[in-house]
């Protein structure tokens, strides 16, 4: 999956999806949730950037290049929480948050997850319910001004799903490029001349 | 930090400049906040390559982060820019406060102008601080989309009549190479 290029009908725009993975792609991340969070729902800075964003996985989105939505995730042992989910304004209407939420979903299956779990401001309990996304249980709760429902979502298991017997230097590739050569694979060509040891019992192979 | 003897609802009004990671994106969420989320400015306009050659100086309202401001640095005057007060703390004279905190800084530096490019709506409020335009409105040709203005740094040595001709003052500085620019966003 990695870097989605959804090319649909003539006029639809082009949309890239990818791990963030650089902290320029970190901080777009971010300032698209300044953005809508801050500028357009007045959520007070300390409650956006609330401490969980050095623990989360960011996923981000482009839009004929330009940064136009981006998703956080976060992992528990029985299930992947996807958070703070925006698109920006000009890019609304395009439908293309169904396909930051589709690419979240195989990336958390990729990692072997078989639930979404989220809190949903109740507006838009029906949009994701076309998601297959159904509440947890009759909380309602609020935070930062809006009323929230707790919903999930299952995920089919896929055969390839990161798993204890995996290959391990597939493991180790990026997150999101499982199925393409890692940088750590290239450097095995480099053989292993253990250079942390004393210089005598170094081998080179 | 420096403590200026204003407050909204009881928490203090500070300004300070970016010193640290954290700092800066106290910065950039307040302009990310106003320029795209309210004025739908794209993102690769509003972070423009400058951020990494400018000086930004913060206004917090206790702890929260409230406006802020980015200073380029030229050899004959600075240049504020990029002036954001988020919606909810506007009507307290946080853009004056940091507005007045670059003149300090400036004053600092020895460099007696600054400069900036403000909207033709904007101009009565500019004026109204203390700033004219660079060149007369008689002089200047045609309808214009900026207005270059400039202030003194020190109040008591006012500018001479006219400092550089607009044609000069009002180039955008040349970018190094095209790949130094945010834009393209998914390749850099």
């Amino acid at each position: 999956m990695a870097v989605q290029q959804a090319v649909g009908m003539a006029n639809h725009p082009v949309v890239t999806i990818k791990l963030a993975s650089t902290s320029d792609e970190l901080m777009q991340c971010y300032m698209l949730r300044a953005a809508v969070f801050m500028g357009e729902q007045h959520c007070p800075y300390g409650e956006e950037f609330d401490g969980n964003d050095y623990t989360a996985s960011h996923v981000i989105m482009y839009v004929d290049g330009e940064p136009a939505g981006s998703m956080r995730l976060r992992w528990f042992q029985s299930f992947c929480k996807f958070e703070r989910c925006v698109v920006l304004r000009p890019f609304r209407g395009l439908g293309v948050h169904h396909e930051i939420n589709a690419w979240c979903k195989e990336f958390a299956r990729r990692k072997g997850y078989t639930k979404v779990y989220l809190h949903l401001q109740r507006r838009h309990m029906p949009m994701m319910e076309k998601e297959g996304f159904r509440r947890v249980d009759d909380r309602v709760f609020n935070f930062s001004d809006h009323e929230y429902y707790a919903v999930y979502c299952e995920l089919e298991p896929v055969a390839a799903a990161v798993k204890l017997d995996t290959e391990p230097m597939v493991m180790n590739r990026p997150e999101d490029r499982l199925d393409v050569l890692g940088v750590l694979e290239k450097s095995a060509a480099r053989g292993a001349s253990n250079p942390h040891a004393p210089r005598v019992e170094r081998r080179v192979n | 930090m420096n403590t200026i003897a204003q407050s909204i609802g009881g928490e203090t009004i500070t300004t300070k400049l970016a010193m640290k990671m954290e700092d800066s994106l106290h910065a950039f969420a307040v302009r990310a906040a106003c320029f795209i989320g309210e004025l739908d400015m794209p993102y690769s306009e509003e972070f423009d390559g400058h951020d990494f050659g400018a000086t930004h100086v913060i206004a917090y309202v206790g702890d929260e982060p409230a406006g802020t401001v980015r200073v380029r640095w030229f050899q004959s005057f600075a240049m504020p820019e990029r002036l954001a007060v988020i919606q909810r703390y506007r009507g307290h004279n946080i853009g004056q406060m940091l507005i007045e905190r670059c003149r300090k800084l400036a004053e600092g530096r020895g460099c007696n102008m600054l400069y900036v490019q403000a909207l033709p709506g904007d101009v009565k409020y500019w004026e109204k601080q203390g700033w004219r335009r660079l060149v007369s409105e008689e002089a200047s040709s045609g309808v214009k989309r900026i207005v270059a203005m400039v202030k003194a740094v020190d109040p008591s040595k006012p500018l001479p009549a006219v400092e550089a001709p607009e044609s000069i003052v009002l180039r955008s500085e040349p970018q190094l190479d095209s790949s130094g620019l945010p834009r393209g966003t998914a390749s850099n």
